[in-house]
């Protein structure tokens, strides 16, 4: 009998890409409301952290070599940066403008996104970010106290009944819970099966469903998932153009272009303006951008 | 907002920003930016910046209170980088360790601030700062310093497992009890 990981790697493999077990360096991202960019990264290096500037982010760097955690310097602790996965710092950036813009981060825990949201509007306007588990509430609120983020309002409420906010935004990110990738979780290929992914893609639309409703007439929706199965992405994203009001816009950033054949089936030609990262120097990852038709 | 303005006046300074824009959600008091308080329906579990909580008789400040405060005139301490590592690892302050700020008196509250003038947490000074320094002695006690982060989330975390072993204890059937 096949394993589940000989299962997903013939997969990946049928989709084009070869599986390699990859371990992408930690990743660091400035928050500039509290800093400039240049100064934390000096006083990163005066405490003997090697820092790489990652080429495709503006405020991000790797850690290349640190004696100690990361997590637990002054300049930590007072949120001069983040830690966040180079991959996971794309999403935010892609929105087309964020002044005075109000904007839904509808799956927002640790925050980490959240953060980078408030960084990219300067800390004004306002971000309603949501939190369907309460044990993840605290971790979200002190991730905000500690980067000191002033914009936002947290909910513990489910993306999947936003529109109870009676709110329209402008902007949703919707980093939706998937079934991640086995770069960040070394038992990922013991745990998953292809039901847990196809449970999972079906929750991704309905949260889609309800970003649609809630975002204003032409507003932007950006979709991402640190998932490599293309039932969450690719796969979520053609029935999202058939099902909902929605478009794919044009993204420039890390990754290629995502598939438009997947396992044999035709998928609408606009999908390959999103992007597909296979691991490699960061975790495996997709985002797109929709926009509301009006 | 009568525990917010005590604890304000602790370290000789005044509310720093308007007291109109504070919302008060159970325990926990919130400074809200005209545009949050237009757009965010209530029923938040966070909003704009978090200022405190009040438990019993005692007002627990945010980190980003205390970064207000330092802002403006009040009670401060400059220390150098030893004692500021040591400082947020908890630890108390003594006087060689203090670069600018020797007119406090016992009693006193104030913030502790790193060479970068940036907020740490706070304390209370133990004895007169004036004066020949005495190696042996704590100058200043820590109340609250930036470690609590870390701290925190250690403590939430197992509250969390604890919750929830009594949650599983308490999703066993119960008897019906008679009023």
């Amino acid at each position: 009998m096949m394993s589940s990981k000989q299962f997903f790697v013939n997969r990946y493999k049928k989709l084009g890409w070869s599986y390699k077990q990859v371990k992408p360096k930690q990743a660091i991202r400035i928050n500039t409301i509290n800093s400039n960019r240049d100064t934390v990264v000096k006083r990163l290096e005066s405490l003997g952290i090697v820092l790489e500037k990652i080429p495709f982010l503006e405020d991000g760097y790797w850690i290349c070599k640190s004696k100690f955690s990361v997590g637990a310097t002054a300049e930590y602790l007072l949120g001069l940066y983040s830690i966040q996965e180079a991959a996971a710092q794309i999403p935010a950036t892609l929105f087309t403008e964020l002044e005075d813009r109000t904007v839904l981060d509808a799956c927002a825990s640790p925050g980490g996104k959240t953060v980078q949201l408030a960084n990219l509007m300067n800390n004004s306007d306002v971000i309603v970010a949501l939190e369907l588990k309460q044990r993840k509430m605290f971790a979200l609120a002190n991730q905000l106290e500690r980067s000191r983020v002033t914009n936002t309002a947290v909910y513990n409420m489910d993306a999947k009944e936003a529109t109870n906010l009676n709110i329209e935004f402008d902007c949703v990110l919707l980093d939706v819970p998937c079934s991640g990738n086995y770069v960040t979780d070394k038992g990922w290929f013991s745990k998953r099966t292809i039901e847990d992914v196809k449970r999972n893609a079906r929750r991704q639309r309905q949260i889609l469903t309800e970003a649609v409703k809630v975002t204003k007439d032409g507003g932007e929706i950006v979709y991402a998932t640190c998932s490599l199965e293309p039932e969450e992405n690719e796969l979520n994203i053609d029935w999202a153009i058939g099902a909902l009001n929605v478009e794919v816009e044009e993204i420039n950033c890390h990754g290629e272009k995502a598939l438009t054949t997947v396992f044999g089936k035709e998928l609408d030609r606009s999908i390959e303006k999103c992007r597909r990262i296979w691991p490699n120097q960061t975790q495996g990852f997709f985002v797109c951008k929709l926009r509301k038709k009006a | 907002m009568k525990a917010i303005n005590d604890f304000v006046a602790q370290f000789n300074a005044g509310i720093p920003f308007d007291e109109s824009h504070i919302v008060r959600n159970r325990n926990r008091y919130y400074l809200l930016s005209k545009k949050l308080k237009q757009h965010v329906p209530k029923g938040f579990f966070y909003a704009g910046a978090y200022l405190g909580a009040v438990k019993g008789a005692s007002f627990f400040p945010s980190f980003l209170l205390l970064a207000m405060i330092a802002e403006g005139k009040a009670n401060k301490l400059v220390v150098d980088k030893k004692t500021a590592w040591l400082f947020i690892c908890g630890r108390d302050i003594f006087q060689q360790g203090i670069l600018k700020g020797n007119n406090l008196k016992k009693g006193d509250y104030t913030l502790i601030l790193n060479e970068h003038n940036e907020c740490l947490g706070f304390g209370k000074i133990m004895h007169n700062l004036r004066g020949a320094p005495d190696a042996n002695k704590v100058a200043v006690k820590n109340i609250l310093d930036i470690g609590d982060f870390l701290r925190r989330e250690k403590r939430q975390s197992s509250q969390q497992q604890r919750s929830s072993r009594l949650q599983g204890r308490d999703s066993k059937p119960r008897k019906p009890t008679r009023k």
